[in-house]
């Protein structure tokens, strides 16, 4: 008995841990009840100062006392958009988006014939093409390959627009040292009409705009996809506000489901970033991850 | 110069380079930093001399200077942009302070495990384990102690085979990798064979039995008493000070922390204190042998 005391307090302590795990479940967000957008929204507003309120050995008195005096949300957005040199912002648009984006939580069934037809390849075997990407739903546009594509001259104009009002809710699992990141109303890059030329995608766009308003933008190649994948923007790191946590990104209201580099520009899209806390859930694309 | 320190007694050195070694490892305070390293150097130097210069300068500055060129090349995230990579990734500034601050945390680390190895001698070590854990002391001392034995027999090995002409110096490519793979065949046999003499010379000396006693010749006196409590007072000042935030230092998103506050000054003060306590009795006691050398 002596002899294997060492290994049976090895496998209780092994025993130990794994039902502490368990239990814990993990670091994500935890979401109560199913997301009503437009309360959430007015909930981060009334929530939020009272969150930074508590962080009282912080320095940035300075913005915890901007934060203090404006009171509402489209006071904070006209700010917003006076120091934004004339950017063309529509700001009822963007008061709506949250809206218009449960239209999509819809789920859409990838189109298997309608994707063959717009010229897809898809394996028979796994149902996926060579990047691993399901069929487009019916109406939308299917991946295009970077390396396929040449940027011509043309100009054209869309909309893009860099969100990350979710974290509003879940302060508490951002780390302390990144409250600073977030404005008070969520928005980094607020909805703006910008230039792009023929042939390029939405990973072209975003790192020429973020360049040019010198907003940090991380991204990772990943040849598995054959596209980009945003890490972070304006510091804001995927896995920070838990581990559901990340960048999506959605064109005229939908998810693509594929990466960034293979959405191909079209005159007029609305691209939108947004940070999600819950695998999309709480952004209305979850579907576009295989959810259910 | 005659390393005094380490004529003290085995807990306080292993004390000190405990807390010396997790301080270091944990407080990326660049004034911290600074302090950890400088004390390194200067206490690696005054142990072993030229050849601790020469290892700091010809092996450790390229380190450094390797490894704080490693971060921002992989590491984007930082508010201060400074230019784009050539891939159109962001080059930012945090994430070169940073690259710097984790050298130096590592260079210091290594140097501080040089001292370690001068002072901290196998048999202080199983001294101190020898009766708790037995076995991973023996273990701990044998790992702690294989590259400078390594070190030496490699040379003695290389000596014997340069008589016999198959020294890695001797001959065309061909042969000198082909005495060089002898060589090293014959080093991993003496290790392998060294380390089960070692277990079964231990274990037929009783070792790690109930009832062994062994024979040391560590006194715990006055001064290691008085050395102890200065050890462990200012290193809970310092933890401390740790956990309430005084050397509290971020560097991303933005670099921000505490910097030249009253309470931070004692803090810093404190933690070079005791990192040059052992360089600071030794100055002292060399200073006492001449003071009683010039009397006569």
């Amino acid at each position: 008995m002596k002899k294997h005391k060492g290994k049976i307090i090895a496998g209780i302590l092994i025993l130990f841990v794994l039902t502490v795990t368990y239990f814990w479940g993990g670091n994500y967000v935890k979401v109560d009840k199913p997301h009503n957008k437009d309360s959430q929204i007015n909930a981060d507003i009334s929530g939020e100062p009272s969150l930074i309120d508590k962080d009282e050995s912080k320095e940035q008195s300075d913005d915890v006392e901007s934060l203090n005096t404006d009171d509402d949300l489209d006071g904070l957005n006209e700010d917003g958009e006076n120091t934004e040199s004339g950017a063309q912002t529509d700001l009822d648009k963007l008061g709506e988006k949250p809206k218009k984006s449960e239209s999509s939580e819809v789920v859409e069934e990838g189109s298997e014939s309608y994707s063959k037809e717009k010229g897809m390849i898809i394996d028979t075997k796994t149902g996926k093409d060579k990047y691993l990407t399901d069929p487009v739903p019916e109406g939308k546009p299917i991946p295009v390959e970077p390396q396929d594509t040449v940027v011509k001259d043309a100009s054209y104009t869309c909309t893009l627009s860099v969100r990350c009002d979710t974290i509003l809710d879940n302060m508490d699992y951002l780390d302390e040292a990144k409250w600073e990141l977030v404005p008070e109303d969520g928005v980094i890059f607020p909805a703006t009409k910008v230039t792009f030329y023929e042939g390029e995608s939405v990973f072209n766009l975003l790192q020429r705009e973020m360049k040019k308003n010198k907003i940090h933008m991380e991204f990772r190649n990943t040849p598995m996809y054959n596209s980009a994948y945003i890490c972070g923007i304006n510091n804001l790191y995927e896995f920070d506000v838990g581990e559901l946590s990340g960048w999506m990104y959605k064109v005229n209201d939908w998810f693509p489901n594929y990466g960034v580099s293979r959405y191909k520009l079209e005159e007029g899209d609305v691209v939108e970033f947004v940070y999600t806390c819950d695998l999309g859930r709480d952004v209305g694309g979850h579907s576009s991850l295989g959810g259910e | 110069m005659r390393d005094t320190f380490s004529d003290y007694h085995p807990i306080v050195n292993f004390v000190y380079f405990t807390q010396v070694l997790v301080f270091s490892m944990f407080f990326m305070h660049p004034v911290c930093l600074g302090i950890s390293l400088i004390s390194a150097f200067t206490y690696s130097i005054y142990l072993n001399g030229k050849k601790a210069l020469k290892f700091n300068f010809k092996y450790m500055l390229p380190m450094l200077i390797i490894t704080a060129l490693i971060n921002p090349a992989f590491n984007h995230e930082g508010a201060t942009i400074l230019t784009y990579l050539r891939d159109g990734n962001p080059l930012t500034l945090e994430s070169i302070t940073y690259g710097i601050a984790a050298a130096i945390m590592f260079v210091t680390i290594i140097s501080w495990f040089s001292c370690y190895n001068t002072v901290m001698t196998s048999d202080k070590f199983v001294y101190l384990f020898g009766r708790i854990i037995p076995g991973l002391s023996l273990i701990l001392s044998m790992t702690l102690r294989f590259v400078p034995r390594f070190k030496v027999q490699l040379k003695i090995v290389s000596n014997a085979q340069k008589c016999i002409g198959r020294d890695v110096s001797n001959g065309s490519i061909i042969q000198r990798a082909k005495h060089g793979m002898r060589i090293l065949s014959i080093m991993v046999t003496w290790a392998l064979e060294n380390a089960i003499e070692i277990a079964d010379s231990m274990r037929s000396r009783g070792y790690g039995l109930p009832g062994r006693t062994a024979f040391s010749i560590y006194r715990f006196d006055k001064r290691d008493k008085y050395a102890l409590i200065f050890l462990l007072f200012f290193g809970g000042y310092i933890l401390i000070g740790y956990i309430t935030k005084g050397l509290y230092w971020k560097y991303f998103p933005t670099m921000r922390g505490v910097r030249f506050e009253p309470y931070s000054m004692s803090l810093y003060i404190s933690y070079l204190a005791l990192c040059l306590a052992p360089v600071a009795i030794n100055i002292k006691e060399d200073w006492k042998w001449k003071a009683i050398e010039s009397k006569i």
